[in-house]
Formats: structure tokens, sequence, C-alpha cells
């Protein structure tokens, strides 16, 4: 272990890890999509998807307020599927396969930003895939909107309706957030501490419009299917470690 | 286009958040407040964020900060104070001071910006006086003075294309769900000016519940 502090000088800012958002709140649904679609669309990363259901992985769409966090104020979409730990065995078996759940990861296949500041931040501490869109949100209502434009042409627009209250402090967990860019793969240990979280089964609904990502996304019928489920985090803190290169 | 939105009161607590939000919604937003420290820490690492050092009774200043602001769409006002003394006790100063803050300052915000918004025929007034609370005699004066003041300003020039707002915020209540309490109140009809709270979880209506004096000293006699 080193005592030294990771820092980047982002925009003339120094930006020491790790980095704490303080206040966030998010709005995000959970699809179950075919499985070696998804591992076709992440292949870049050498990474695999995981299968909690033979022939299916796990998309999830994701909208984020930063209202208080070292990164400012901005506005988030992130598509990620969940992934197994690079150099894991495929699990086999019904068994197997729950089991397998319990080292997955995210990997960030997406996500746009609409301020520079956390664009260049994201780009160059983590390799997060962030790039600048505009991402009008509503969370205030019972059903929380986003969508993302790029000069006014639409890519995507998600809606995800309330569920029910959820217990409150169920810990901390620990993820692993993953992303890959200029063909360098990482993984960045990520700790959510979310509050006033409510869930529901189905409860999304998602337009596409014409967007690579967006065509992606059609590829795996995420315009068509049913939500697995849907979540809303009224108020999240969360702490991003720094990254390290992993050679799947 | 960008809108440009002013939020006073902007070091600290609701205009705080109220200012980060409205940046993270890429509006172009002009913070204020006396305290220099806490409005820098507002508006870390928000390029379209710009802070000015301000106090709301000084109606040339307010009148200068609009000025450099440029068309101004909404207005979140929060800079109110509400410091807690026996009424009949309260230095006659510090009466005069919240009452110069509270309600003539409001007054300042919304002679600077109203007259923009009715020119253009759109705009979002949103005054945020603290809830009234026993101790503080003076702050519940004044916060009655802007929840009247408001629906004043409603009769006077509803129906132009601005909306008015008044969000009176009991102590406690964390300022996300007040914002999210005016938020969904801007969806609302133009006439409903006061903004409701009913929100929070079950956790946080019971501590308000259980702050809440006895019956007996508010109820009418």
């Amino acid at each position: 272990m080193t005592s030294a502090v990771e820092a980047h000088a982002i925009q003339g800012e120094r930006v020491e890890l790790p980095v704490r958002i303080r206040d966030a709140a998010v709005a995000s649904a959970m699809f179950a999509v075919p499985a070696d679609a998804a591992r076709a669309v992440i292949s870049y990363s050498g990474l695999d998807v995981a299968e909690p259901l033979p022939g299916r992985a796990i998309c999830s769409l994701a909208f984020v307020r930063y209202a208080d966090g070292d990164l400012g104020p901005y506005h988030e979409f992130a598509v990620a599927f969940l992934v197994r730990p690079p150099g894991s065995a495929p699990p086999t078996g019904a068994l197997g396969r729950l089991s397998g759940m319990k080292g997955v990861g995210a990997f960030i296949h997406w996500l746009p930003v609409n301020q520079e500041f956390t664009l260049e931040a994201g780009r160059t501490i983590w390799g997060f895939p962030k790039e600048l869109a505009d991402i009008p949100m509503d969370l205030a209502g019972r059903v929380k909107r986003c969508a993302v434009r790029f000069g006014g042409r639409t890519a995507i627009e998600v809606a995800v309706r309330s569920g029910a209250p959820m217990p409150e402090g169920s810990g901390a967990p620990k993820v692993e957030a993953y992303s890959c860019m200029d063909g360098v793969t990482r993984r960045t240990p990520w700790t959510v501490t979310p509050s006033e979280v409510r869930m529901r089964p189905g409860g999304a609904k998602v337009v596409l419009g014409d967007h690579p990502v967006a065509e992606e996304l059609r590829g795996l019928g995420l315009d068509r299917a049913r939500a697995l489920s849907s979540s809303t985090v009224g108020h999240l803190r969360m702490v991003f470690e720094g990254a390290e290169e992993v050679r799947p | 286009m960008m809108r440009t939105a002013l939020v006073t009161g902007a070091g600290r607590g609701l205009g705080a958040l109220a200012a980060r939000r409205l940046a993270a919604a890429a509006w172009d937003v002009v913070a204020v407040d006396l305290d220099a420290d806490g409005l820098a820490r507002t508006a870390l690492r928000s390029p379209n964020m710009h802070v000015r050092t301000c106090d709301v009774t000084d109606p040339e200043a307010i009148a200068d900060v609009v000025a450099m602001a440029g068309p101004v769409q909404r207005v979140v006002h929060a800079a109110m104070i509400s410091p807690a003394a026996p009424a009949l006790e309260q230095p006659l100063a510090e009466v005069e001071r919240v009452l110069g803050t509270d309600v003539l300052g409001t007054v300042h915000v919304v002679r600077a910006t109203l007259p923009g918004m009715l020119e253009r025929g759109r705009g979002e007034l949103i005054l945020c006086p603290d809830h009234p609370e026993p101790g503080a005699a003076s702050a519940a004066a004044a916060s009655a003075a802007v929840a009247a003041y408001t629906d004043a300003l409603w009769a006077e020039y509803g129906g132009q294309g601005v909306t008015f707002r008044c969000c009176r915020t009991p102590p406690g209540v964390p300022a996300r769900l007040v914002l999210d309490a005016i938020d969904r109140s801007l969806a609302r009809p133009a006439g409903e000016t006061h903004v409701e709270l009913s929100g929070g979880t079950l956790r946080e209506r019971l501590s308000r519940a259980a702050r809440r004096p006895p019956a007996a000293t508010v109820a009418p006699r």
C-alpha cells in the first residue's frame, strides 16, 4: 500500500481520489436480453456477460442527477451490462449460475453526460465512455423521465415508474465497475450507499432514436421488452476509487 | 438555448441545492449570497454557475446582478433569515433585520426580475420563506408577509405567463424533498401559488409530527 494520494489535473483543478458523490438521485431499469447479442455488443472489452439464466444477459439503463459531488453538478445516462469477473470460468448448472452472480460487475458501455468537467474527469481518470449530450430529466414526479439528445436528435428516452418503498440501510454494497476505452479495459471499485429506494417489477418504457447505441439496444429488443424491474433512489452517495487495468 | 436562473441564498441549504440542481440540468445559474465561501463551495467545478456576492437588502446591488445576468427565466429566492428569539425580548434592530432581509429582500428581488418576465411573457418566480416556527416570531411574521405578497402578485400579474410560487419550508425537511415538491408544483395550474409539502418518507413525516407543538398552542380561538 502506498500513502501517496492519487490525483488528476482536470480543467486546471486537482481532483483527488477517491472521488466522492454526496448527493445524487437515480432511476433505472433492468432488462433480460439475449446473451449472445449482448456478448457481441461488449466483445470489444474482452469481458463476458453474466448469464443468470441460460441464454439471457442483464442490461441496465439508468439516469442520474449528480447534485453534490467532487465532479460538480451534472446529468448522466448509463447503459451497462452485468459481466463475469475477468478470468473466472463460466458457471454451469442452475446452482452454479446463481452462485456465479456473486462476483459480477457492471460493464459501462455508454455514459453520456451534459457537463464538460465530468466528461474530461470520467474519461481521464477511469476511462469511462463519456460523451457530451443534452440530457433533460424529470425526477420529481411519480414517473421519472429522461432523454438523451444530440443536436436536437433524440437517441433514447426512458420513463420509469416509482415502485414500493424498500427497507432502509441495507449496507453499502461494493461493486466493480468495468469500462473499456481505446482498447484498454479497466476495473474501478465503486461503493454505493442508497436511501429512499423504491422498486417494482416492469415499470419502464424505452423509446429508441437513431444513434448507434440506440441501434445496438434495438438489436437487443429493449424497445419491446418488459423490464425485469425498475428502481428509483431518492438519495444516493457513492465513492469511486482509482481504476486499474485488467487483461481479460 | 440556455435558460438563466437566479438563485439567492445559494451559499448553503435550500438555495445551494437549488443552484446545483439547476446547474446539473444545464441552466445558466447566477448564484447569489452574502457568504462568498459558501458560494464558492456551491459552484465548485460547475462552469455554468456564476457567483455574485450580494446583499438582497440592497436594491441597487440586486438590480446590478440582474442586469448582468440577462433575461432571467427562473428565480429561486431562498435568502431568508429566521433567528430564534422570544417575541417580546428580541432586540428591535434584529426584528428590523429579519423584516428587511425576508420581506424587503423579497420585494427587491421581485422588482428586479418580474418586469423582464412580464415583458417576455414567461418566467417562474419561486419564493421560499421559512415555515413559521414557535420561538421565531419576527421570521413568522416575515414568512406570512411573503406568502401574502405572493398571492397579491398573482392577483395583480397572474395570467400573463409568469408562474408564482411560495414554498414555506419547515426546518428538518431535507432540501431535496422541498425542491422535488417545488418541481412538481410547477406542473400544476398557475393559480396554485402555494407549494404543498406532502412528501417525505414515513419516518420523516413522523419525526415532523413529533416536533409539532401541542394542539392547544395553535388552536383557533
